[in-house]
């Protein structure tokens, strides 16, 4: 014990009168911990991100949906946008809405739209859908109100709009309400802003952005009167998969079974979760490649180190140091510079993993800290090896003698 | 018996010269070291001393012969057996100094300590201090090798062969890197030292040198000769 602790704290020694080389030298190492360790941050941090966007979605929710998603095809969730036309009609809602352990249907047309007031135009995502869709989706009211069932089957020309969008058209949100926006060539009058979701700023959807009119007034835009889906809000999370089937079946009665499916959402955060992982995986492979990088750094500075000490090493034998005392004094150097390397990488990534958490819930688990620190002294062994058996293997008396 | 650090018993050291030639560095050497002595192994360069020093030192092996230490034949040992033989049977004294520059002068001198397998009866520090103070280098020894003058760097290097306690000094050249003056003052600490019982053999191709020592073994083509 005593042994290994002298024999490091020599090797951090010796470090401490050669600070730029060993600087230098770690700095591969340095840069392969902090790839590293950053792409495993950002990979859980997005997993995170990605799970608090569901939740804000809310829970127990079906998606209805056309395509044969998940299915044997294996068409995945490509079929999500993937051209697919409008399948659902009103009769479908009123189907599902017989069913009493479902609490909210809420169906979805979908277009995107050129909204305008004064003189700004923006493009927006037009939502026909239900009264349903505000508590469905947790969406909350800022200004003004929502629509109601009413407005719906007036087929009130009325807008609720995010905030978002608010903001982009009349500079305040606040300022909205009772105003007139035209979508597209139609006019409609803004009565709710709704309170920010957040979302989008990952190539998702912006929910901020999103302008909701009750659905039975979009059939002047849908005027095949279809729906691109339906979602579902059941009201027992323990009857989620058997109202999937029961869903199913009552479908089945107007549309043929290939044609939709009906997906939860934990099947979908489920999928995109494992996409990410086998993303995050490849990615922390791809710069563990630099770690081996700075392996090779270790490697080639060890070898020099030894060249310029051969003298050193004779002096050492003579004094009575065995081969291992050698070996184990040189390894103890190639371990100490490689997890000088990978302590100061593993630093760095903890800074600005930090600036970053405001923009990212990105961060750095006790995983990645061990795994940084163990792959680290791992590389300082495998590349310290061979240079410190070539230091131990030397014969002494020709040690000695080198000039 | 007892009285004999090392003997050497018709040593030979072969190298094979590639093809057929063999050169013979040492041609059936034989050799006793007693206690106490103080000698000089002299010869002219490739006379075969340095080879001779190495095998007395144990950094080299014969090829043919016994080196018999406390009784024992050594050949038989293996390289860590033989290290740790080597710091505890004998102290080197080298003409380069060859102090580690970047441990300081008492680091230098405690080396030998971290290598040692065996317990210390006495407490290697305090040996230190003793030895720097005796060596006048005492107000020395935070400072590094390179910052001293060579005369003080020889009695860093004299304190570190000491600090063992060993059987034997080797001394290989040790006035060839120093100015007559501090030669001549390192000389006599190896006669102060000798005095006091300690067993040395210094290895010169001086004879000057060689005549202070109280025995004169001459060495010329691997032979000894007197």
């Amino acid at each position: 014990m005593n042994y290994a602790v002298s024999i490091f704290r020599s090797a951090i020694t010796d470090f401490g009168k050669n600070k730029g080389r060993t600087f230098l030298t770690s700095l591969g190492i340095l840069i392969g911990v902090m790839s590293v360790v950053l792409l495993m941050a950002a990979g859980s941090g997005l997993k995170v991100y990605i799970e608090q966007q569901f939740e804000s979605m809310g829970s127990n929710l079906l998606y209805v949906m056309p395509g044969n998603m998940f299915g044997e095809d294996g068409s995945g969730l490509a079929g999500a946008d993937g051209g697919l036309a409008p399948l659902f009609v009103e009769k479908d809602m009123v189907t599902l809405k017989r069913l009493k352990e479902i609490e909210y249907v809420i169906p979805y047309y979908q277009k995107t739209v050129k909204a305008s007031y004064g003189g700004t135009t923006k493009y927006a995502t037009l939502n026909g859908t239900s009264e349903d869709a505000f508590p469905g989706s947790n969406l909350l009211i800022d200004y003004g109100t929502l629509f109601s069932e009413a407005d719906n089957s007036a087929k009130n020309k009325v807008a609720v709009i995010g905030s978002k969008m608010a903001e982009k058209l009349f500079g305040d949100a606040s300022l909205a309400i009772d105003k007139k926006i035209r979508v597209d060539d139609q006019l409609f009058r803004v009565i709710g802003v709704l309170q920010s979701k957040g979302g989008g700023g990952l190539g998702g959807p912006s929910f901020d952005d999103y302008i909701y009119i009750p659905y039975k007034t979009s059939y002047i835009f849908n005027t095949d009167k279809k729906f691109i889906q339906i979602i579902v809000k059941v009201r027992n999370e323990e009857d989620l998969p058997m109202l999937k089937e029961t869903i199913k079946t009552e479908l089945k009665k107007r549309i043929k079974t290939e044609e939709f499916s009906v997906i939860e959402s934990t099947e979908i955060l489920k999928t995109i979760s494992s996409i990410f992982g086998i993303l995050n995986i490849v990615l922390v492979a791809i710069a563990a490649i630099s770690l081996v990088v700075g392996g090779i750094g270790i490697l080639n500075i060890m070898y020099v180190t030894v060249s310029e000490r051969i003298k050193e090493i004779g002096v050492r034998r003579a004094l009575g140091a065995r081969r291992n005392d050698i070996l184990w004094q040189f390894l103890a150097e190639a371990v100490v510079l490689s997890v000088f390397g990978g302590a100061l990488g593993l630093g760095l990534s903890a800074l600005i993993v930090f600036f970053l958490h405001s923009l990212f819930p990105a961060y750095i688990s006790l995983e990645s800290v061990l795994l940084a620190l163990g792959t680290s002294s791992i590389i300082g062994i495998v590349f310290g090896v061979f240079p410190a058996k070539k230091a131990a293997d030397l014969s002494p008396i020709d040690a000695i003698r080198y000039e | 018996m007892s009285s004999t650090v090392i003997s050497l018993k018709n040593i030979s050291k072969k190298y094979e010269m590639g093809g057929d030639v063999v050169f013979h560095a040492l041609k059936d050497v034989s050799l006793d070291i007693n206690k106490g002595e103080y000698a000089a192994l002299v010869g002219p360069s490739g006379s075969g001393k340095s080879t001779l020093m190495h095998i007395i030192g144990l950094l080299d092996k014969p090829t043919g012969g016994q080196v018999i230490i406390g009784g024992d034949d050594i050949s038989t040992l293996n390289d860590d057996q033989t290290s740790t033989l080597r710091s505890e049977f004998v102290g080197f004294v080298f003409q380069q100094f060859n102090l580690i520059n970047k441990l300081t002068i008492k680091e230098n001198i405690l080396l030998p300590i971290g290598y040692a397998r065996k317990k210390f009866d006495y407490d290697p520090d305090e040996r230190a201090d003793y030895l720097m103070e005796r060596f006048g280098i005492l107000d020395k020894k935070n400072s590094f090798p390179n910052k001293i003058s060579g005369g003080q760097q020889q009695r860093v290097a004299i304190a570190r062969a000491l600090i063992m306690n060993p059987k034997l000094i080797l001394a290989d050249e040790p006035t060839g890197n120093l100015d007559t003056k501090t030669g001549d003052e390192i000389m006599e600490l190896f006669g102060e030292l000798n005095k006091e019982g300690i067993t040395i053999l210094v290895v010169t191709h001086e004879p000057d040198i060689a005549a202070r020592t109280r025995r004169q073994i001459k060495i010329k083509d691997g032979e000894v000769v007197k």
